[in-house]
């Protein structure tokens, strides 16, 4: 077990396109560290640095405070888990999990006892003598995790290692790394684009765009507080409404329609960030300024889509709210996210505005 | 694709036995010329029942061999085929396993080149190349020596190839796995790369066996010793003789006993043969 720490970790590939960008990233003994972002944001490229796959271009890794740039992944005290899994085709199961111990030249006795210890935590005692090709995608997956459990390591590295299983298999998979993370204790840092896989596992989320950290914090604190429209747009599901409005005296109006009175905002155009679940609409038939489009039923609840001032708006509301073609917002203005037109970075939060009226 | 279609099925067996009786006749006449007396070959009538020279023919060819068209014994010349064709069947599958991990998994200066050299040597078979090929072995003074026989032939393009193609499908993430697991390229290799291409290999194997088997031109080439013909030459001298007619039940055992290793192999590996062919265990 150990701390990792990035000190402005830059990537750049033979050709000049720089994947990381700079990234400063403590994360803590035995922290569960999740790093998410569309496709092409450099998580990827950051997990592999930390794991010796990748060069680092600039900057520093350092794993349990000993700099690592220029050590092998083996010398690095890491294990890795991978997407395809890549489990050794020509081995049995017990061999595969053995494997980096062999190479390690532990003793016999050792290894089987942490061989067995590890089959019997992830309950795959059963098929240790099979191949991997004769198991199903979730005994694969846990084979996976096995090989990297059974090494004790330093800290665990997850590359999108359940985006190949069905969707309940995925549910289940995650509740599991997430106790077995616990229970081990051991530092972990796991990549993935799946913005709720990243929510339910992360001790600390870490939303990348571009390279760049674009914030990071406890997964609450950035779902309820984004500090700019892409991390406000990229956690959540269905995603933050980003209605573009103007601020004039403190007034926020989203074109005729106003929403928020007395901001303590600078005038000019805003970008006017709302929940889908953090509003209600009220059937209003003459002079609602939401027109509702179609409903999505979900169940326990209804996805309303429709517009407001000609721009989309979703809102997410319990079934028995009656519908109606046009409807009022019914909107606490503390729910309201107000972010920079121009540069998506957030102006105010309604989380500042009630800390400053308790302090009052 | 299934079909029940009993006049098809009739169809197709009967396609496949004319074909299998196209192949196996000729083979069936030669075993039955072999076991009888020479005389009966030159008659003009072929007959097509087995006779009863059979053992005595066999034992002759196999342990004394015919010194007047001089033809050592067939155990001999079996013997030295068997040395070349496993020589140059096993040397050609580690030299280009090897190559080929050079090639797929190492970045080094001229890469792409090294790549391309191998591959143009495919347009240089050994019939192209005979002459300097045959300057150099003599030169190194390998003429009559099992190292003559096999080593020129050894070199091979297409199994380069083959293993390459081979290891570019093996998954990135399998040698990141490797290596993170503390194997370094060698052991990599050993314990990754040579259990996966097993079917490859074997499918290979049997391949360049039969190749280094039929090898006729070369041999003919480089041994000038009895001790060191092979069997294909020996077909060849014991069809040939002046001022007489061939002994055509001599020739035909020794057509037979040629053809049994490349059969015993290939019966032996079939099923490896065929996997290694079909499907990829990844």
């Amino acid at each position: 077990m150990a701390r990792i720490d990035l000190d402005s970790v830059r990537k750049i590939y033979p050709g000049g396109v720089e994947a990381v960008k700079g990234v400063d990233l403590p994360i803590e003994d035995g922290g569960f560290v999740v790093l998410v972002g569309p496709s092409g944001c450099g998580k990827s490229t950051l997990l592999r640095m930390i794991a010796g796959l990748e060069t680092i271009s600039d900057g520093e890794i350092r794993i349990g405070g000993r700099r690592v740039n220029d050590a092998e992944p083996a010398d690095r005290d890491i294990a890795m888990v991978f997407q395809n899994y890549a489990l050794y085709p020509h081995m049995s199961v017990r061999q595969n999990l053995s494997y980096g111990l062999r190479n390690r030249r532990m003793a016999r006795d050792e290894i089987a006892r942490r061989v067995e210890e590890t089959a019997r935590i992830l309950e795959i005692d059963a098929f240790l003598d099979r191949r991997p090709k004769a198991l199903s995608g979730g005994q694969r997956q846990r084979v996976a995790m096995g090989r990297a459990i059974v090494r004790e390591p330093a800290a665990f590295l997850f590359d999108e290692p359940l985006s190949n299983l069905d969707a309940k298999l995925r549910v289940q998979m995650r509740g599991e790394i997430k106790q077995l993370q616990r229970r081990l204790g051991t530092t972990s840092v796991y990549v993935t684009h799946d913005q709720l896989e990243a929510m339910t596992l992360a001790d600390t989320l870490v939303v990348l765009n571009g390279g760049r950290i674009e914030q990071a914090g406890r997964p609450l604190d950035l779902y309820r507080h984004p500090d700019t429209t892409f991390v406000a747009s990229f956690l959540g599901s269905p995603a933050m409404n980003l209605l573009s409005a103007r601020v004039s005296g403190g007034d926020l109006r989203v074109g005729s329609l106003p929403l928020a009175a007395r901001l303590p905002v600078p005038d000019g155009p805003v970008t006017a960030g709302l929940r889908p679940e953090a509003f209600r609409l009220l059937p209003d038939s003459t002079s609602g300024a939401f027109r509702l489009d179609y409903v999505e039923e979900l169940g326990s609840t209804r996805l309303l889509h429709g517009h407001l001032e000609g721009q989309r708006l979703v809102c997410q509301m319990g079934i028995e709210h009656p519908l109606a073609d046009r409807m009022t917002l019914d909107l606490d203005p503390e729910a309201l996210h107000v972010f920079d037109a121009e540069r998506g970075r957030r102006l105010d939060t309604a989380w500042q505005r009630a800390q400053i009226r308790s302090l009052a | 694709m299934v079909e029940n279609r009993p006049l098809l099925t009739l169809l197709a067996h009967l396609a496949l036995i004319a074909g299998v009786a196209v192949v196996a006749f000729p083979v069936y006449l030669a075993f039955v010329a072999s076991t009888h007396p020479s005389s009966a070959f030159l008659s003009g009538t072929l007959p097509l029942v087995p006779g009863d020279h059979m053992g005595e023919t066999y034992s002759r060819m196999l342990f004394s061999g015919v010194s007047t068209s001089g033809a050592p014994p067939l155990w001999l010349m079996m013997t030295n085929s068997l040395i070349m064709a496993l020589s140059i069947a096993i040397g050609k599958i580690a030299i280009s396993i090897l190559s080929a991990f050079a090639i797929v998994y190492f970045r080094f200066p001229c890469r792409a080149l090294a790549f391309w050299m191998i591959f143009v040597t495919l347009m240089l078979p050994v019939e192209v190349r005979i002459v300097p090929t045959f300057e150099v072995v003599a030169n190194l003074g390998m003429l009559d020596t099992y190292a003559g026989l096999s080593i020129p032939l050894i070199a091979s393009a297409t199994a380069t190839f083959l293993f390459r193609q081979f290891f570019l499908t093996v998954p990135d993430e399998l040698v990141e796995a490797a290596r993170i697991d503390g194997a370094g390229p060698m052991r990599f290799f050993r314990d990754m790369l040579l259990p996966l291409s097993r079917t490859n290999m074997a499918a290979l194997f049997v391949i360049l066996f039969i190749y280094g088997w039929n090898q006729y031109l070369w041999p003919l080439l480089v041994t000038t010793d009895e001790s060191q013909y092979t069997i294909v030459m020996g077909i060849k001298r014991l069809a040939n003789v002046a001022d007489a007619d061939p002994q055509w039940n001599n020739v035909m055992a020794t057509v037979i006993l040629a053809m049994v290793p490349p059969v015993l192999v290939v019966i032996g590996m079939q099923k490896l043969f065929v996997k290694g062919l079909v499907e990829q265990e990844k």
